[in-house]
């Protein structure tokens, strides 16, 4: 699994297209809800958004757009020839962007944490990682009817936007509509989630919030054991 | 017969409807293998001809553990080859498509497969007996086609695994590189490693193979060695007409391209009265060959067989291995 996530490391890196979405276009998005934020208003809303859309752009669209092109040049079918198993063959490839994607949050949060720190650090890090389970496993199964990378950029598009949405209707003041509606979509607990961590005070809506983005997260991992391929359909 | 590498009894592969080489649109399964039996001797070198879309790779991936077979039992090196934990650590593949990654160079992509293969060798060592060691440096993206089927079959042959599977290995390789690549495998081939490969290059098969199959329409039609193949076919004589061919001992099957020719089962016996003819009647023989049957008589036959035909005369493979 080492070196395979080595070798995706440098694909990712020498890619330039890639890279820049992978690395750029995320903290570009983190960067913008930043400075357009409400100084009056704790941190943990714009965290919230911060969270889904840069996971939705830097592990979401990055997978699916690598696993579409590893699968389209057959460099998958190479590495099941090989001694490795399907678990290893695909941590290695997706522990990069994650990575990468982990750090891109870092920073943002910690520009943020600079004037408003987190008050559960440890929730905040749990909804990021359900975030993270949610996406790669929404990932891999939009990577299964992505023909190749470029196609990546349309069949994408509905899980980035519904996620964005949900998370700007679940975080944006002033929105109306029904909470319970607003956690079940995917990215609204999530995003409710890291902004009750961020924020603090009353904790009684965490196990719901858990449990939604649990639930969506097992959601994604299911549908990337039904829809991921190994191989290009011909 | 004694230690099979590769053991497959009654085996078939249908892809998908939609799905697959040759498949088109059609909404029926298309069978690519039907019934194959096969069995390869441990240090042999079986090739695997076949007409185009005959089945050759979706056979080698049926056999290499990539794709589950439909019906049909197969056991390599005495496993099942799709188990990575004991049997793919002993195996190597080249697949037909290459699979490698563009923004890797050679040496990397070498050392990953090196890495995921569970056998160990030395990256730079492999790289120069492929004879892309000047290249080590330089990204894939960057080879040329015979270049990239160098980088694969180092892939392949890393660590020595027991058992080779080539699929058209030497296709966009040119001549040099070609003998360079079959000395490497007959090198190996003495170590005691098996091979079995595809390949279009009959002439190839015909020199390093110690057995052949032949396939056609997803089975195997005959299978032996060149000997076993070809014995009992028609050689070919051919000469510049002397003149008058009007007491000529022995009956010409025709005339072709302003030659003579003689087609027979028994050449050196009727080269004889052929030269003996013309030395009796002054007769000089210009542009004397003679030819023997090879395979790529018996592969041009094959493309006039209609699918489930058998060649009356020559065995069908069975289940106990015949011709092995």
């Amino acid at each position: 699994m080492n070196a395979i996530a080595i070798a995706e490391s440098r694909m990712l890196l020498r890619n330039r297209l890639v890279s820049g979405c992978a690395i750029l276009l995320p903290l570009a998005l983190g960067l913008i809800l930043y400075a357009s934020r409400d100084t009056h208003k704790p941190g943990g809303t714009i965290a919230g958004m911060q969270t889904v859309l840069m996971i939705a752009m830097g592990t979401y669209v990055t997978a699916t757009t690598t696993l579409a092109a590893r699968r389209q040049t057959l460099f998958l079918k190479r590495m099941r020839g090989a001694a490795v198993s399907d678990k290893a063959i695909i941590t290695g490839l997706l522990l990069p962007v994650v990575a990468v994607n982990l750090v891109q949050i870092g920073v943002v949060f910690g520009i943020l944490a600079a004037t408003d720190t987190p008050a559960n650090p440890l929730l905040l890090a749990v909804a990021v990682l359900l975030a993270e389970a949610m996406f790669t496993g929404l990932a891999l199964a939009t990577a299964g009817f992505t023909n190749s990378p470029e196609h990546a950029q349309y069949t994408t598009a509905p899980v980035f936007l519904a996620t964005a949405a949900a998370s700007f209707w679940s975080q944006a003041p002033g929105l109306g509509g029904p909470i319970a509606v607003k956690r079940a979509l995917p990215g609204g607990a999530v995003a409710e989630l890291v902004s009750t961590a961020w924020n603090g005070g009353s904790l009684a809506s965490v196990p719901v919030l858990l449990a939604a983005s649990l639930g969506w997260a097992i959601a994604g991992v299911l549908a990337a054991r039904t829809y991921f391929r190994w191989e290009p359909r011909r | 017969m004694q230690d099979p590498v590769i053991e497959a009894r009654g085996v078939s592969f249908a892809y998908r409807a939609g799905s697959g080489p040759g498949s088109g649109s059609a909404k029926t399964p298309h069978v690519a293998v039907r019934d194959v039996d096969l069995a390869v001797r441990r240090g042999e070198i079986y090739a695997l001809l076949g007409t185009n879309g005959a089945g050759k790779t979706t056979t080698l991936e049926v056999l290499e553990g990539h794709r589950a077979a439909t019906s049909g039992t197969i056991r390599v090196l005495g496993g099942d080859p799709a188990d990575r934990r004991r049997i793919r650590p002993r195996l190597g593949i080249m697949l037909q498509d290459s699979g490698l990654a563009a923004e890797l160079s050679v040496r990397e992509s070498v050392a990953l497969a090196g890495a995921v293969s569970g056998r160990r060798d030395d990256v730079d060592k492999l790289l120069d007996r492929v004879g892309i060691s000047h290249r080590s440096r330089t990204r894939v993206a960057q080879l040329s086609g015979g270049e990239k089927r160098r980088v694969d079959f180092a892939m392949a042959v890393w660590g020595g695994p027991e058992l080779v599977f080539l699929d058209e290995p030497t296709t966009g390789l040119d001549p040099a590189a070609r003998d360079a690549l079959w000395t490497v495998v007959d090198e190996l081939k003495a170590d005691g490693v098996t091979f079995l490969l595809t390949t279009h290059y009959l002439e190839e098969a015909e020199k390093h193979a110690d057995r052949v199959g032949l396939m056609h329409a997803g089975s195997i039609r005959r299978q032996g060695t060149l000997a076993d193949l070809t014995e009992g076919g028609l050689s070919t004589i051919r000469f510049v007409p002397p003149g008058a061919l009007d007491d000529i001992p022995i009956p010409l099957a025709g005339t072709q391209n302003g030659l003579a020719v003689i087609e027979t089962t028994d050449a050196q016996r009727d080269v004889a009265a052929l030269l003996a003819w013309a030395a009796g009647h002054g007769h000089p023989l210009r542009r004397l060959t003679v030819r023997e049957s090879g395979l790529d008589d018996i592969f041009r036959a094959l493309g006039h067989e209609a699918p489930g035909h058998e060649a009356p005369g020559h065995e069908a493979p069975s289940h106990e291995g015949a011709n092995l």
